[in-house]
């Protein structure tokens, strides 16, 4: 038994318009999406309430020692590293920048672990850099799906190019591919719609 | 939202384009020819959108987002690239907080204005 579908999706430069196309009209879904998004700390709020305009999901920044629960993206805040504990729970811990960055995607993913209970799905969209390239490798060889944004949509390919020649992707998507994929991983949510949308933080 | 967009590139025609082209979508336009400038406007209170050639004389646009982060200068300010190199360099990594895209001239006036209108939409 599936005890939760979970998404981490990891973005850097020119990241931020692909996500608007990729949670514009997204439904609630019947899992939880982990974002980790390189960004200063002073638009962490502002890029949480872009993307909630999107989505019928509720959007949240991720907050210390919280439970993942389906129906919610979590958005890491700036400066801190975000771990996930168990599959099921977020940790955020300071520290030293790993490849240049906090919060690094590596280390996000790299904390998953192999579990017959989670399925899990990794994301990488644009960037320059490693940051992901391992973690992406990661998430593929604990058993789950993995998917790089593909080349023409963004105008920063270095990061995923990196990852596809290792061999750490499955499948290379458009924005729109990205989304609908998002969809059948996590399963649309039937009968609460918007629900806890306004308790966002 | 803010309205505001800086230009800093050392290329009058490319100062004259972007201007006429925001302007048309009703932002206002700061425009400068290097680091150093841009560096003085932000001090002087400038806050908004920040386009950014790399290669100018003096000091580089790589130079200039690492003085806007060293002087704690950065807050307020969404900084974007805008440049004809074609890659960006490794200078980029150790700064790709800070930089939200790498725009590459030329570009499609239509996808700029909507670019620079949702990057202004963060702040």
């Amino acid at each position: 038994m599936c005890k939760l579908k979970l998404a981490v999706i990891g973005s850097s430069g020119a990241g931020l318009p692909i996500l608007n196309s990729i949670f514009r009209n997204m439904p609630r879904l019947r899992g939880a999406i982990v974002l980790i998004q390189h960004m200063p700390a002073y638009i962490n709020q502002s890029v949480r309430d872009n993307l909630a305009v999107h989505t019928q999901m509720t959007v949240k920044l991720a907050e210390q020692d919280e439970w993942i629960k389906s129906g919610i993206v979590y958005v890491a805040p700036s400066e801190l590293h975000l771990k996930i504990v168990s599959n099921l729970r977020i940790h955020l811990v300071g520290g030293e920048k790993v490849n240049y960055v906090c919060p690094s995607i590596d280390v996000a993913m790299k904390s998953l672990t192999r579990d017959s209970e989670i399925r899990v799905l990794g994301i990488l969209l644009s960037g320059i850099g490693d940051d992901g390239v391992q973690g992406i490798g990661h998430i593929k060889r604990i058993g789950g799906e993995t998917i790089a944004l593909e080349k023409k949509a963004t105008s920063i390919g270095g990061l995923t190019d990196e990852a596809v020649a290792m061999g750490h992707v499955d499948s290379v998507m458009s924005p729109e591919q990205i989304r609908d994929a998002l969809i059948r991983h996590l399963g649309r949510e039937t009968g609460k719609p918007d629900a806890g949308k306004q308790s966002a933080k | 939202m803010k309205d505001t967009v800086m230009v800093v590139d050392d290329d009058p025609m490319l100062q004259v384009t972007v201007r006429r082209i925001l302007e048309s979508a009703n932002l206002k336009i700061t425009t400068v020819d290097s680091g150093e400038a841009c560096i003085r406007e932000v001090e002087n209170g400038f806050e908004g959108l920040i386009l950014m050639d790399i290669m100018m004389p003096g000091m580089d646009g790589w130079d200039t987002i690492q003085t806007l982060v060293d002087k704690g200068l950065v807050k307020g300010n969404i900084i974007c690239m805008l440049t004809g190199k074609e890659t960006p360099d490794e200078r980029m990594k150790m700064l790709k907080e800070y930089i939200l895209d790498y725009i590459r001239k030329p570009f499609d006036q239509q996808q700029f204005v909507n670019l620079v209108k949702e990057y202004l939409s963060f702040l």
